[in-house]
């Protein structure tokens, strides 16, 4: 409990010091009074200008970062469990590039569709990741075991087909300005948001998911010692493989839905998580949530201001960081169980 | 009373294949059961068969007198174990961690340990003797080790019915000892138990009473005295033909019965 209020705290810290880098830098302690008098009322210290570049520029965008990181160190640490591998990034494995190719039709078919407040996008992306994880998982499966080179081959020949498919869609349909941008900017892997509505669609998705999360736990758990063994104790193999792939998807579609295809967070993240604390799920689930969230927030930051005044996509940056770290992971886990 | 476990003419088959056609067998409370067979015999099967993880194509395999397709896993979970021959661990999880998830079936979804779940798994590694284990990751532990975890695991489920998948395999001889042992103490304590073993010098010392698998998937089941002479061995090992040297040599040794083994001065004829 304690070191989820450290993170906690972690967090808060990363989240004011990222609002007050930009090109107009902000003073901290001016972003935390101006939250403050915005939460409780009472007049802000700060000008009006900086008010309106923390709250309307900056702020979206770091609690963007902080929610995408969390989701996709969430579905990571559910994806690495139902698969028992530490190397199963819902990038990699094709989760984010089903969201995306949902994401991408309903951004230029369906624009006006909606359900449950949710727009075309998000459900689209929802079902794109669940479809893209049953079918990775068919695939990958041999007798009841997920060989690492299996799952590897297959969601790296699936992620190739729907980004590829993304860019098509993107070729033949309305190329209007905004959703072109829109799609472009998913495709490197950019935290953007229209405003704050989609932060809240988006953190609906994100904490239902963390939240639904929590209870699979213990199957995580019996499902990482082998899908028979945590039939002998009892677990549900059918119903939790179906809860996992679900919870994951919503996690990654929240997260596709306005950070794109940010890759490698859902390695690092769960990995370096496990490294400080062990692999228990009910512990791993929250500390990478917070982590991920962490981790995320401060690389934006570094991304927009690293070769200011133009921004990098951050899914750039993940990639120099997760590239390698995957490389590691998979020179290491060859020894240890290969098949 | 009804049997701890009955299999009433079980034929299962899997890629068109049938492994078994219509076995039958018994095992009563209390029994302490070796499973012997010839690899490929099909020892894993019948027991995943017993622990309800294969379901059977035609008749049925009751515990306890009920049909194990009418239990749910959970409840079936608290009452039998099923110890997997091999058990690997995809991340560095604790001895301790990996104890405590034999108590996943008394718990709630979302349910915390209480005391007694505590209490559970702390004599499970007391009985398993991996208290002093506790904290070390289970990935690193040697193969004795961890068989001995795998089996506190299974106690921390405080099952009625233990069903071993060769808890012995790899295992040199003292440590194989340990495991036997531990597994008599247990039976003692009035824990049911079935085990796959290959050594027949480990059968005829610990187990009371015996399932021979044929390779020809016959089965026979019955005293361990009586199931082990010499030509019923050699026919379910299909090994007539051959000189017997090294581990055959001294299984048909007890084959022949135990005077021969234990220091009477008989010579051993080797079966040729």
């Amino acid at each position: 409990m304690l070191i989820l209020i450290g993170l906690l705290a972690l967090l808060a810290v990363a989240m004011v010091v990222a609002g007050s880098v930009g090109a107009v830098p902000v003073r901290p302690r001016a972003i935390v009074s101006m939250l403050i008098h915005g939460l409780f009322g009472g007049s802000a210290s700060g000008t009006s200008v900086d008010e309106t570049i923390v709250f309307q520029i900056r702020l979206p965008r770091v609690i963007a970062a902080a929610l995408v990181g969390a989701a996709l160190s969430v579905a990571g640490v559910l994806f690495q469990g139902l698969f028992r591998n530490p190397m199963a990034d819902p990038y990699v494995i094709g989760s984010q590039g089903g969201a995306a190719l949902g994401a991408t039709i309903g951004i230029l078919l369906l624009p006006h569709f909606s359900f449950l407040g949710f727009g075309a996008t998000a459900t689209l992306a929802f079902l794109g990741s669940v479809l893209a994880m049953v079918l990775v998982y068919w695939l990958a499966r041999v007798g009841g075991r997920t060989p690492i080179v299996g799952l590897l081959l297959a969601g790296f020949a699936l992620s190739t087909l729907l980004s590829s498919s993304t860019v098509f869609f993107m070729f033949i349909g309305p190329q209007t300005d905004t959703a072109l941008r829109a799609l472009t900017s998913w495709l490197h892997g950019t935290v953007a948001v229209a405003g704050w509505d989609q932060i809240l669609a988006v953190a609906a998705m994100v904490l239902v998911g963390i939240l639904c999360s929590l209870p699979l736990a213990r199957m995580l758990n019996a499902l990482s010692l082998g899908e028979e063994y945590a039939e002998q104790l009892g677990i549900p193999i059918e119903w939790s493989r179906a809860a996992i792939i679900l919870v994951g998807s919503l996690l990654t579609s929240g997260a596709v839905s306005v950070g794109g295809l940010i890759g490698f967070v859902g390695l690092i993240v769960p990995h370096f998580c496990r490294l400080l604390l062990g692999p228990e799920h009910l512990r791993l689930i929250p500390v990478s949530a917070l982590c991920g969230a962490t981790f995320l927030v401060l690389a934006d930051t570094l991304a927009r201001t690293v070769i200011a005044p133009s921004e990098l996509p951050v899914g750039i940056l993940t990639a120099f960081i997760g590239g390698p770290a995957f490389l590691y992971l998979l020179r290491r886990t060859k020894r240890e169980y290969v098949g | 009373m009804s049997r701890m476990l009955e299999f009433s003419s079980v034929t299962f088959s899997y890629n068109g294949a049938t492994l078994f056609g219509g076995i039958t067998l018994g095992v009563e409370e209390g029994a302490r059961v070796a499973l012997v067979g010839a690899n490929g015999s099909g020892k894993t099967t019948l027991l995943k068969l017993a622990a309800g993880l294969l379901r059977p194509v035609e008749g049925s395999v009751s515990f306890q007198g009920r049909d194990l397709r009418s239990v749910p896993r959970r409840e079936l979970a608290r009452q039998m174990a099923y110890v997997p021959q091999q058990m690997v661990a995809p991340f560095d999880f604790t001895v301790r961690q990996i104890v405590e998830q034999g108590r996943t079936p008394h718990l709630k979804m979302m349910g915390s340990f209480r005391q007694r779940d505590r209490e559970a798994v702390e004599s499970a590694m007391e009985a398993a003797a991996v208290t002093s284990l506790a904290n070390r990751v289970y990935n690193r532990l040697s193969g004795g080790e961890q068989q001995r975890v795998k089996i506190a695991v299974a106690l921390a489920q405080e099952p009625k019915l233990l069903l071993l998948d060769e808890p012995t395999q790899h295992l040199d001889i003292g440590r194989q000892a340990e495991i036997l042992e531990l597994l008599a103490d247990l039976n003692r304590r009035g824990v049911t138990m079935v085990a796959a073993i290959h050594d027949l010098y480990a059968v005829h010392w610990y187990f009371p009473s015996m399932i021979l698998l044929h390779l020809d998937r016959k089965l026979v089941q019955g005293e361990t005295e009586v199931i082990l002479q010499q030509e019923t061995i050699e026919r379910a090992f299909g090994i007539h033909a051959r000189v017997p040297s090294g581990q055959i040599a001294r299984s048909l040794q007890i084959a022949k019965g135990p005077q021969n083994f234990y220091g009477t001065n008989q010579t051993v004829d080797q079966g040729n």
